[in-house]
């Protein structure tokens, strides 16, 4: 069911609201540039962070000379430093996201959109990418709220093909992508070879990841009814079926089944996952779920 | 026992399957096919789906799962054997016990006379009546045996015995309307002779038991009770078509009509029940029209009789209105008009009556004037100048061409062959006895005809006359015989069927007796004796009065001021002079009959079935046209006889009921149905599962 005519990704009231918010990362990075965030690495910013004893080596700039005047012992000041922060998105345009109404490839570019808004608001630096066997070039990073026009073109022009390969293309992405940050990954996760694989590039990476998981209505709750061929649109294989009372209740065991473990793999994990359905409003989502889970404040 | 039933032990139902063994056969194999059809891959539509990894895995855990599980996947399999075994169950043609194995007897009646072309019962009359006969025919089962008769003046029947119902409601569908009268006791002797259909010969089914035959009459009633006649193991049931009766209106102190004639009052119909011509005598040169015309309404209807007048020169011309009469005819009572026309020879006059009613053929009348035949009369007298000058007077002369011969001559031709040959209507015997009879009507003077019934025979002196028989067509008129004196007669005993028409102290002096569609009328006493006279008749009226009245009656004559109305549907014997040997009958439909001569020397006309003018042709100018007309109070009074009306005191049910010999039959406005067999719940069920999968398939209801 591929939308003939997307509608637009974006409207100007969706974009007011989306400047009120941040993106906010709950692990702080080093960035090149000194941005408005918060990073780990102790440096050389206003906000004090700790002392910690001096070692030999250590810059005498930060050594805090008024506590060595009360306890006669070295310590360095250290500070929070504010770095810029790396966006990235990874967005699924496998054949399976070309369904639903919306499909869940264009949901899907909506809260990419919304996601590299904010970011580009609070001059983090945004990079998208698409996948589906592999991962494409991508948008390079961008930077600075002139730039969403690249971000909307961007996202226009993709269109869903291939199979998905998600351990392939996170792998790809790894290699690529070497900056830290917080990393988005938007997929309906029905991915034959698992998930688990890439997931765990992307750990390995030691990213802040955010998992938006997308399923259609039609897959949560499917109106199907009689005797059916299913055919899966990505690798052609077929399923036959009989619709009746008890498939339909195992499908919806397996589904949970489903979601339950991908969510619970990610939350042994640290990594923050979100489930949505495509007729959940993806403002809303952006707005308050997203916000809930702390990936916008 | 009947072929394809059979019994099972302990179940109260016997089977009657229709279906032979090769049938059952190929239909066991059907729920073997539905069967393998579902081992086979089902042909399952193909639908695109993000992915099939979750339906894998769920296909998966249900394959673990138990047969039933798997089985319940198949609901729609089992719908369809479930409705499988219904309808060969159905097939097997269960029936309870009690309903016989031989089946039903139906005699279906239905009556096609004029009243039932009625539109009061939309479309018509006989068209529910067929409706009606049909819907008995869908309640039939497989083995009933039905026939079909229909009946008007005379009973017909459509169909023999047969359990096809195909033909039986092509049969009943055939049946037309006719402008006949009715007898229910034509069709119930017809129903009877043929209730054991043992009797039957030829086309149809003959049962080998005797079953009492249910008799369904479809009528409206319009017939006489039928007196004496015994139904025996007839049941009749009398379906009566038409309005409903208005309700019971008590009778009240002092009224002389009676509830039941108001009860039956009106109907909505007016009716030409009379049409006669006659010369006019005073004008000879004019001819008069009687009319009578009745009103079966119930309130009071002015109308117009209208005449028309068509030459009889252009058969089929269109008619010119020559003449109307105003009518004003009060509720459920009759006006008669009159119309005077000139005399302009051979034409054909039709009355009819605009109005509107339930019955379209009573509101026409026909009638022919202006073709008159002379009677061919032959007289065999051995010179009698009294009877000779009584024939040829201006008024004899006018009816009959009369011959007069000597018995020399009547042994020789051409008059002996002329004699055998029918060539004359009527033969006076003078005191002569023929060898044979001829073929024409006779009558004898001092003399017996041939024939054995006539051998014993003995003379009488001075019988005195006593009675003579005023009502006989023969006697018209004939008032002054008791003054008339004989001297010698000859007392014989007239044959079987004879009507005696005069009557002495002795001896029967005049009879007519019935001969093979003639009549013989014998006067025992010769009229001269020798040159004397043996009787004084002469000198009365009453003699060529009796011979005007012969004339008349047994001459065939036919008067110009008009033609006898035939009634529609019965023979009509025609007359001609000429030798010719083949007549036809173009009727007003314009069909045309091809007629033969009969031994008689007349033609007799069978297809008279509609009212109107009919034109006989012959030789070579040879024309002849009679009308036929309804007249027939019964068929118009469209009155529904036979139901009781609503709020009848049970005690006076009676008097509304048909009645078939002595046996009040009472009529209902609708069959009612009869139904047994079984097997046709069990196709309803067959139904109700198709519609509950259908409800299954498209209303995704889970089980």
């Amino acid at each position: 069911m591929p939308a003939t005519k997307s509608p637009p990704l974006l409207d100007p009231e969706f974009l007011h609201k989306l400047e009120q918010l941040e993106l906010v990362s709950r692990k702080i990075f080093v960035g090149r540039m000194k941005g408005e965030r918060k990073s780990k690495r102790r440096g050389s910013s206003v906000e004090f962070a700790d002392h910690r004893n001096y070692s030999v080596g250590d810059d005498l700039r930060h050594i805090d000379w008024n506590v060595y005047g009360r306890l006669d012992k070295l310590f360095l000041k250290l500070f929070l430093e504010e770095e810029d922060l790396h966006v990235y998105t990874l967005l699924d345009t496998s054949l399976s996201m070309d369904f639903g109404e919306p499909t869940k490839l264009h949901y899907g570019k909506q809260i990419a959109a919304a996601l590299a808004f904010i970011g580009l608001v609070n001059h983090d630096r945004v990079v998208l990418n698409a996948f589906g066997a592999t991962l494409d070039g991508g948008l390079p990073s961008v930077r600075g709220r002139s730039q969403m026009y690249r971000i909307v073109q961007y996202l226009d022009q993709i269109e869903a093909t291939g199979e998905s390969n998600l351990a392939a293309s996170a792998k790809a992405f790894a290699i690529k992508h070497t900056g830290k940050g917080v990393v988005v990954v938007i997929s309906d996760f029905l991915d034959k070879h698992g998930y688990e694989e890439a997931l765990r590039y992307l750990l390995a990476r030691n990213l802040d990841i955010y998992v938006i998981h997308v399923l259609s209505r039609e897959e949560v709750e499917p109106e199907l009814a009689g005797d059916l061929r299913l055919v899966d649109c990505e690798d052609a294989d077929e399923a036959e079926i009989t619709i009746s009372a008890p498939l339909l209740k195992r499908y919806k065991q397996t589904l949970n089944a489903f979601v339950g473990g991908l969510k619970d793999w990610c939350t042994k994990r640290g990594i923050a996952y979100i489930f949505t359905t495509n007729d959940n409003p993806f403002d809303k989502l952006v707005l308050n779920y997203l916000r809930e889970r702390g990936l916008v404040k | 026992m009947e072929q394809g039933v059979f019994h099972v032990p302990g179940l109260p139902f016997d089977f009657a399957t229709p279906l032979g063994l090769t049938a059952w056969a190929v239909l066991a194999g059907v729920p073997v096919a539905i069967v393998a059809l579902y081992f086979l891959k089902l042909r399952r539509k193909p639908v695109q789906v993000p992915s099939t990894l979750l339906w894998r895995r769920s296909l998966e855990d249900l394959h673990v799962n138990s047969l039933f599980q798997r089985l319940r996947r198949n609901l729609l399999l089992f719908l369809q054997l479930l409705i499988v075994f219904l309808v060969m169950l159905a097939l097997l043609g269960p029936r309870s016990i009690g309903s016989s194995g031989q089946g039903q007897l139906y005699v279906i009646a239905i009556d096609n006379s004029a009243s039932m072309g009625a539109k009061d019962v939309a479309p018509t009359r006989l068209a529910r009546a067929q409706a009606e006969a049909r819907k008995l025919l869908d309640g039939m089962e497989s083995n009933d045996l039905a026939m079909v008769i229909a009946f008007a003046d005379s009973a017909r029947v459509v169909s023999n015995y047969t359990s096809d119902k195909r033909l039986l409601r092509q049969r009943i569908d055939a049946i037309e309307p006719t402008d006949a009268s009715t007898s229910l006791r034509e069709a119930l002797q017809v129903a009877a002779g043929l209730a054991n259909p043992s009797k039957q010969v030829g086309e149809g089914v003959v049962a080998a038991a005797v079953k009492t035959p249910k008799l369904k009459i479809y009528t409206d009633g319009g017939f006489a009770d039928v007196d004496g006649f015994s139904l025996g193991n007839l049941e009749p049931e009398v379906i009566v078509l038409g309005p409903a009766p208005p309700a019971y209106v008590p009778p009240t102190p002092g009224d002389a009509t009676s509830s039941r004639a108001k009860s039956l009052g009106a109907s909505d119909n007016i009716a030409i029940l009379a049409l006669q011509t006659r010369r006019n005598e005073e004008k000879t040169d004019m001819i008069q029209l009687f009319g009578r015309v009745r009103n079966y309404r119930g309130e009071d209807v002015a109308t117009e009789a209208k005449l028309y007048r068509r030459d009889a020169e252009q058969p089929g011309g269109a008619p010119t209105l020559v003449d109307a009469a105003s009518l004003k005819i009060p509720a459920l009572s009759e006006r008669s008009f009159e119309f005077d026309i000139p005399d302009t020879g051979a034409a054909e006059l039709e009355v009819r009556i605009d109005d509107e009613d339930a019955l379209a053929i009573d509101n026409r009348a026909y009638a022919v004037v202006g073709s008159p035949r002379k009677a061919q009369v032959l007289v065999v007298t051995p010179g009698n100048k009294y009877l000779v000058d009584t024939l040829k007077t201006s008024t004899a002369a006018e009816r009959a061409d009369v011959v007069v011969i000597n018995a020399e001559q009547v042994k020789q031709d051409p008059f002996a062959r002329d004699l055998k040959s029918g060539r004359y209507d009527l033969v006076i015997f003078d005191q002569f006895r023929p060898e044979s009879d001829p073929q024409s009507n006779t009558l004898y003077f001092g003399a017996l005809p041939p024939g054995k019934v006539y051998a014993e025979s003995k003379p009488v002196q001075n019988p005195v006359i006593l009675d003579w028989d005023v009502s006989h067509p023969l006697m018209q008129f004939i008032r002054d015989l008791s003054a008339v004196a004989v001297l010698k007669a000859v007392a014989v005993e007239p044959p079987p069927g004879a009507i005696e028409l005069i009557k002495s102290n002795t001896a029967v002096l005049a009879f007519v007796a019935p001969r093979e569609g003639f009549s013989d009328v014998v006067v025992t006493f010769p009229l001269m004796d020798g040159q004397n006279f043996n009787t004084n008749w002469f000198r009365y009226i009453s003699f060529p009065l009796f011979l005007f009245n012969t004339l008349q009656t047994l001459g065939n004559a036919r008067d110009a001021g008009g033609e006898d109305s035939h009634a529609p549907g019965l023979p009509i014997t025609l007359r001609v002079d000429e030798a010719g040997e083949e007549m036809e009958v173009v009727a007003p439909s314009g069909r045309v009959d091809q007629l033969k001569r009969t031994s008689q020397g007349q033609f007799v006309y069978n297809g008279a079935g509609k009212t109107g003018v009919y034109h006989a042709r012959w030789g070579k100018d040879g024309a002849l046209a009679f009308a036929v007309n309804l007249f027939n109070e019964r068929e118009s009074d469209l009155a529904t006889r036979g139901l009781v009306p609503e709020g009848t005191p049970p005690e006076q049910t009676d008097q509304y009921k048909i009645k078939i010999g002595y046996s009040p039959v009472a009529g209902s406005s609708k069959a009612v149905p009869e139904r047994k067999d079984d097997w046709w719940w069990l196709a309803l069920a067959a139904l109700a599962v198709v519609i509950f999968e259908w409800y299954v398939y498209n209303r995704r209801v889970y089980l």
